[in-house]
């Protein structure tokens, strides 16, 4: 009696704290994660607010600034300029063998214009960006934290913010649309020799169409949510790139991250940004 | 040398569950070259860091030149700073820059010296410590050990009131070791105040005023490198004879 009486009682106390545990484990991870991503956006306000207070106190470094935009935005160029051709030409391709069969050819110069110019253009390149000079950044800055630079920085009485972080926003922030404006050029030049060569459109009249569909505001919004893109991939690289790294593997997370958060930023950011511009009629 | 320049008072200092120091209460003398010792993560580098303010403490004071370093601004620390220059352990020269200009970055940012003054004091102390042929190098086109003296020529371009070295010898040769260990030795000479954190005996026993060893986040002994060679502590023999890693 005495030997069986505790079992359902002892059966009971090993099952509670097993599904505490779970519970436990549970809201610990989904929590700590949370907590982790509240504090990389405080973390990534107080980035920017401190960039910010750089520029406004201390100016800007402009021999380091120009050194920037030659190293992010112009070597970006080519790359960026052949993916452009190709994705305008292959528009005009795929839209071209759909549309003709309803005899709706000549339409194309319209779509592809439009498209390159609200969306195709601006997303292909800042996810480009996200992908060449986020990963730069977060892998430069990186090193030069893993290598005690940022710590030799301002133990030498320099700001990392103003000498590192500022050049490279200011750089992203006004290349970004700079580099998209370019990208929607060559991509409706790729669709004017897709166009002309393959869908027997003249030349004139695809550039009379796609000149015509293209309004300014068009132009406007387009680029202009590139500096948003832009600010935001520089800023979550620097981010990165300062965070207590350690060893060459670090540096590799802190660049695939980039990539990673950059590339999510912006598309997430051009959806909510289409829809409201579909809301207010931009 | 008896005035203290720098005092660790009551410090506390903890990284997450893990505590590193339990109360350091030390004082650094002016003129002296002080050596800290003890294993592995025992926190000998974060107390100077804590001295640039890279790292801060979660109890207790550091006082530089009676001034509380554990709650300064930005503008203050710049101040502190411009008195007190690190040596990092890896030279931490910046890489897109030469030697010379490497030298030259702390003096370009801190002085009113002109390009030329500030080009002949560069070359000066390259002369000085026989690395005038380096100039024009890029910090990858050196060795481990030229980059470290390089690192700590930058150290104290700028004329520190105390310097702080980070294991200065770690990965050198013996040759390199003592280039390293002459610099040290010929900047001890010329009255400066030192804080040297390394795991080499020999080097720690060349250029020391005075030896203490952390343990379990105190300071376990602090001698004079007489007192040292005469009695050594129990702790400081330990860590000489190998038994404390």
């Amino acid at each position: 009696m005495t030997a069986t009486a505790p079992a359902p009682a002892a059966g009971l106390s090993r099952r509670l704290p097993r599904t505490r545990s779970f519970l436990e484990r549970l809201l610990t991870r989904v929590g700590g994660r949370l907590i982790a991503r509240c504090e990389e956006l405080g973390d990534l306000t107080l980035l920017a607010a401190r960039a910010a207070k750089s520029v406004a106190t201390k100016g800007i470094e402009v021999s380091v600034t120009v050194e920037q935009f030659m190293q992010l935005i112009v070597r970006s160029a080519p790359l960026l300029l052949m993916a452009a051709g190709s994705i305008g030409a292959v528009m005009a391709l795929q839209f071209g063998l759909g549309m003709s069969r309803f005899g709706g050819k000549l339409y194309v110069p319209t779509v592809v214009a439009v498209s390159m110019v609200r969306a195709l253009g601006p997303v292909f390149t800042c996810l480009l960006l996200a992908g060449r000079v986020g990963a730069g950044i977060a892998a430069e800055i990186g090193g030069m934290t893993v290598g005690q630079q940022v710590d030799a920085l301002k133990t030498l009485g320099s700001d990392p913010i103003h000498k590192l972080v500022v050049p490279r926003l200011l750089v992203l922030i006004v290349g970004t649309p700079l580099l998209t404006l370019l990208a929607d050029v060559v991509g409706i030049l790729g669709g004017l020799a897709a166009g002309v060569c393959s869908l027997g459109i003249s030349s004139s009249l695809y550039i009379q169409k796609s000149v015509a569909a293209v309004k300014l505001e068009d132009i406007v919004v387009g680029t202009g949510k590139t500096v948003i893109y832009g600010f935001f991939i520089g800023l979550i690289a620097c981010h990165l790139g300062l965070q207590k790294i350690e060893g060459t593997k670090g540096i590799g997370v802190a660049a695939t991250r980039a990539v990673v958060a950059g590339s999510i930023f912006v598309m997430l950011a051009d959806l909510v940004i289409t829809k409201l511009s579909w809301i207010l009629r931009w | 040398m008896d005035a203290p320049i720098v005092e660790f008072r009551g410090l506390e200092t903890r990284f997450g569950r893990r505590e590193i120091h339990k109360g350091i209460d030390l004082s650094v003398r002016k003129g002296e070259v002080l050596t800290l010792l003890g294993g592995s993560g025992t926190g000998k580098s974060t107390l100077m860091r804590m001295l640039v303010g890279l790292e801060t403490p979660s109890a207790g004071k550091i006082l530089f030149e009676g001034q509380d370093l554990t709650d300064l601004d930005d503008a203050a620390w710049a101040g502190v700073r411009r008195k007190v220059s690190y040596a990092y352990q890896s030279g931490a020269l910046f890489d897109s820059l030469t030697v010379q200009e490497n030298l030259a970055y702390p003096l370009e940012e801190h002085s009113s010296l002109s390009e030329a003054e500030i080009e002949a004091k560069v070359m000066a102390l390259l002369g000085r410590f026989g690395m005038g042929d380096t100039a024009q190098l890029m910090p990858a086109n050196l060795s481990g050990g030229m980059q470290k003296r390089v690192g700590l020529m930058r150290a104290v371009v700028m004329d520190p009131d105390l310097v702080l070295y980070d294991e200065p010898t770690a990965g050198l040769d013996p040759a390199n070791g003592r280039k390293i260990e002459r610099i040290i030795e010929d900047l001890r000479a010329s009255g400066k105040t030192a804080v040297l954190v390394t795991h080499d005996t020999w080097l720690a026993r060349r250029v020391s005023d005075r030896l203490a060893i952390i343990v379990d986040g105190r300071i376990a002994a602090l001698q004079t490198r007489g007192e040292f060679e005469t009695a050594p502590a129990p702790p400081l023999k330990a860590y000489f004879d190998g038994e404390i890693d």
